[in-house]
């Protein structure tokens, strides 16, 4: 009896060790890609300038010296990496000496690199910035929203609350369900052959994006909604119910606000995923190089994840960091939309006491 | 004697399965009917017969009358949610809205348009506040989240909340079986007020209130009515040999 107690705290003791070590291991590997991602996206929120005057022109950058006049000047790309990290690449040995006198008469300096949130992409690193991309996020994300908002919430509301419980709401039901487990690209393959195809929409811009992602959200906002539906206690229906409401009244002042919180962190958690979401774009020709940033939902448009995946296959190292610069920007947004789930769901929680 | 609600041969299925057996059984206007039996007995069911909360039960069917003044509110012609504010109802768990004390007692009279201004809502609120015998207590945190309260105080919120819309009937199905014994006193005396007012029927498991709060006195056995009639009566000189066995503890 006592030794069979004992094992039996042992096993506890030993399985609680085993969820802490797993833990720790989590832990480690998200520290190692974060200080990655830091350590070489930092760099890309700043360039490197020169003074005008001082230094050889092969040294500045051939794009700055039209763009800014002033007395400082931004580097080029191969100068610029030089200060950063000491890596030579393609200056000369004649260069180098004189980057090492720059900085000995403090004429050569490290400043914030404005350009890379104002800028669209480039095909020089040094000029290339996130402001197209950005820009194309928040139109598809917008046009996301607003289709899939309403129809999956309508969809969601009319499934849990009044839909007769017969053999083609089952199926309807099953098949939602198994969509929202469906592979991304395929959902790109959809809008591929539905918007481009069939009805004829601009290739690749946001509006198509947008309806894309917006397929591809729509099962995960239906499945969330109803999860929160119905979670809310039968005895609240009943209450209102048994004084005289009519169907439509309890689920508008009371079933609805009670699921909001639940409903709201699902809608912001499923828009997070299609804003982090390339495969399906990738689909529907939102890869393409576009230097200029849209300025309505029908013109050419990429989407920061996007942006990255083409920032990435660049062969010239400025690319690098700004892969990770745009990394970290995307990270910040995504953590931020997130935050606001949280918040949401903590805020607007009501507690039943039964 | 006219019944407030006169239930004649009531037979209830759900789906296949029979619940209710022709239940006939009437109930006096301003006074207090307890329904008692073993679980299963089909008590509760009938219950909600009588202001059709059965309704949202799937494949359920029924047959006979049940007549609440005289008008049969299984009639096709009768609106259900102007039903439910005639007969209103008391939960087995006390069940607030998460809102404000203000606010649960407020809804009924508010989706039903009973009153002209704000006054006459705040009215409303702390006349059926004093009914439940409540007001004391909350009248100066009217605006306080109602899932605050203690158990027994949230039972007599929903007394409130029922009251408010100024009902004919008050059915009440197990009000004090998640309350402790003082709770439970409360509610008692309260019920024991409301008769004036309203017809009350209260189903219920325990046997001793029963006979302290009630007039008349029904007892379901397997779907079937087997015996109603005077509580006095009932519990002292039962005419059937089940209701012998249930009230003196042999089953049930």
């Amino acid at each position: 009896m006592t030794s069979n107690l004992r094992k039996r705290h042992r096993q506890e003791k030993w399985f609680q060790r085993m969820g802490l070590f797993s833990l720790c291991l989590a832990l480690l590997f998200l520290g190692i890609i974060f200080g990655k991602i830091l350590i070489t996206g930092l760099p890309a929120f700043f360039k490197t300038e020169i003074e005008a005057k001082s230094a050889p022109q092969h040294l500045l950058n051939p794009y700055a010296q039209y763009v800014d006049q002033g007395k400082w000047t931004a580097a080029s790309d191969a100068v610029d990496m030089y200060y950063k990290n000491g890596y030579p690449g393609t200056l000369s040995p004649q260069d180098s000496q004189s980057i090492e006198a720059l900085k000995s008469q403090n004429k050569i300096r490290l400043s914030f690199n404005g350009a890379f949130f104002t800028h669209s992409d480039s095909s020089a690193p040094e000029m290339a910035g996130i402001w197209g991309a950005l820009l194309g996020s928040l139109l598809t994300l917008l046009i996301t929203f607003l289709t899939a908002f309403p129809i999956g919430i309508g969809a969601a509301i009319y499934l849990e609350e009044f839909a007769p419980k017969n053999s083609h709401i089952y199926w309807i039901e099953a098949t939602i369900n198994n969509l929202a487990a469906v592979p991304s690209i395929l959902f790109g393959l959809l809008g591929l052959l539905a918007f481009i195809h069939f009805i004829g929409l601009p290739r690749p811009s946001a509006l198509v994006g947008g309806l894309t992602l917006g397929l591809m959200s729509l099962p995960v906002i239906v499945v969330t909604t109803r999860a929160s539906l119905s979670a809310v206690p039968f005895a609240l229906k009943e209450a209102a119910l048994g004084l005289g409401a009519t169907p439509l009244q309890v689920l508008f002042h009371h079933v609805i606000p009670s699921a909001l919180p639940g409903i709201t962190t699902g809608v912001i958690l499923s828009l997070a995923r299609a804003l982090g979401e390339t495969a399906p774009l990738l689909m529907i020709g939102m890869v393409a190089f576009i230097a200029t940033p849209p300025s309505s939902f029908l013109d050419p448009a990429t989407v920061l994840p996007v942006q990255i995946f083409n920032w990435s296959r660049s062969p010239e190292m400025g690319f690098v960091e700004n892969t990770s610069g745009a990394i970290l920007v995307l990270l910040l947004i995504l953590g931020l939309l997130n935050g606001l789930a949280l918040f949401i769901r903590k805020k607007f929680e009501t507690h039943h006491g039964f | 004697m006219a019944f407030k609600i006169d239930v004649q041969n009531l037979n209830l299925f759900y789906g296949e399965k029979q619940a209710l057996f022709n239940v006939s059984l009437g109930l006096p206007a301003s006074q207090t009917t307890a329904l008692i039996g073993p679980s299963g007995c089909g008590k509760s069911s009938f219950l909600r017969c009588l202001n059709r909360m059965n309704d949202v039960v799937p494949n359920l069917h029924l047959e006979g009358k049940v007549l609440l003044d005289g008008k049969d509110i299984y009639d096709p012609s009768v609106d259900v949610v102007d039903l439910r504010s005639h007969v209103g109802m008391v939960f087995q768990k006390p069940n607030p809205f998460p809102r404000s004390i203000y606010e649960n007692v407020a809804y009924g009279p508010r989706i039903h348009r009973l009153f002209k201004d704000k006054s006459a809502l705040d009215q409303i609120v702390e006349k059926s506040l004093t009914r439940a015998g409540l007001w004391d207590e909350v009248k100066d945190r009217l605006q306080q989240a109602a899932t605050r309260l203690s158990g027994g105080q949230q039972q007599r919120l929903c007394i409130a909340r029922a009251i408010a819309v100024n009902p004919k009937v008050i059915l009440m199905d197990e009000p004090c079986s998640a309350l402790d014994p003082i709770a439970t006193a409360k509610i008692e005396e309260l019920i024991d007020e409301l008769r004036e007012k309203f017809t009350l029927v209260i189903v219920t498991h325990n046997l001793q209130q029963a006979a302290r709060i009630s007039q008349k006195t029904a007892f379901f056995h397997s779907g079937y009515l087997v015996e109603a009639g005077e509580t006095g009566e009932l519990f002292t000189t039962p005419k059937d040999e089940r209701t012998q066995g249930y009230i003196t503890g042999r089953y049930g």
